[in-house]
């Protein structure tokens, strides 16, 4: 889908847009915080320009921000992720923990951010491990009843 | 898992980066490699034998635990 958008420009893309959004969000709130999409912008555009020079550089920071990692930088990427989200589940975990015992309104991110972790994990699951474990082709190799002719 | 990556690299007289081009990895990749610190995909182990005109178990010794000299 974005094969048409040259690699160095794709994550840099993708933060703008988000960055845009964000903003955006802000402006259409109105009220006394308006000017907040304009620090969202300014911030944006400074990501956007430094995600854009590292996309540059001969680094694996830089070969991730280019869109052009080699499997061992994919592999890192991942793992890093991963960690990203264990580390959310933990937190969203110890959140709800302790506002349910707090009896505290404040509890519902937590167990929002908590159900999408372990239903992402469970999608993951499905999606690329068991859904591919197929069905076994040695049931040759299963111990057969002797023969009584054979033996 | 021993290889011996570096040896043939440098019996060719070719840079990290140079071997990094030519089996379209990074330069950083191949480094791991070498020190043993990234054990690379089938595809991959097939693609550096394959460059070095070596069978991946000449390439790659499962039996010693070191990184490659």
């Amino acid at each position: 889908m974005m094969s048409f958008i040259p690699p160095r420009l794709r994550k840099p893309g993708i933060y703008a847009l988000a960055g845009l959004l964000f903003s955006a969000a802000w402006l259409v709130q109105g009220g006394r915080l308006w000017w907040v999409s304009i620090v969202a912008v300014i911030m944006t555009a400074y990501q956007v320009v430094r995600l854009y020079r590292v996309g540059g550089t001969d680094t694996d920071e830089g070969a991730l921000a280019g869109s052009r990692a080699d499997e061992r930088q994919q592999l890192v990427s991942l793992r890093s992720r991963a960690l990203a989200c264990n580390l959310a589940a933990i937190t969203s975990f110890l959140g709800l923990t302790v506002a349910i015992a707090l009896r505290a309104s404040w509890g519902w991110p937590f167990l929002v951010t908590f159900l999408i972790t372990g239903y992402g994990y469970l999608l993951g699951l499905g999606n690329y491990g068991i859904a591919e474990e197929g069905t076994p082709d040695d049931a040759d190799t299963e111990p057969r009843p002797r023969s009584p002719v054979s033996s | 898992m021993r290889n011996r990556i570096r040896e043939q690299r440098r019996q060719r007289g070719l840079s990290q980066a140079e071997l990094a081009a030519a089996l379209g990895v990074s330069r950083q990749t191949v480094i791991s490699i070498e020190s043993g610190r990234y054990l690379p995909s089938l595809p991959l182990a097939f693609a550096i034998a394959g460059f070095f005109d070596l069978t991946v178990d000449k390439m790659f010794d499962p039996d010693d635990e070191e990184a490659g000299a």
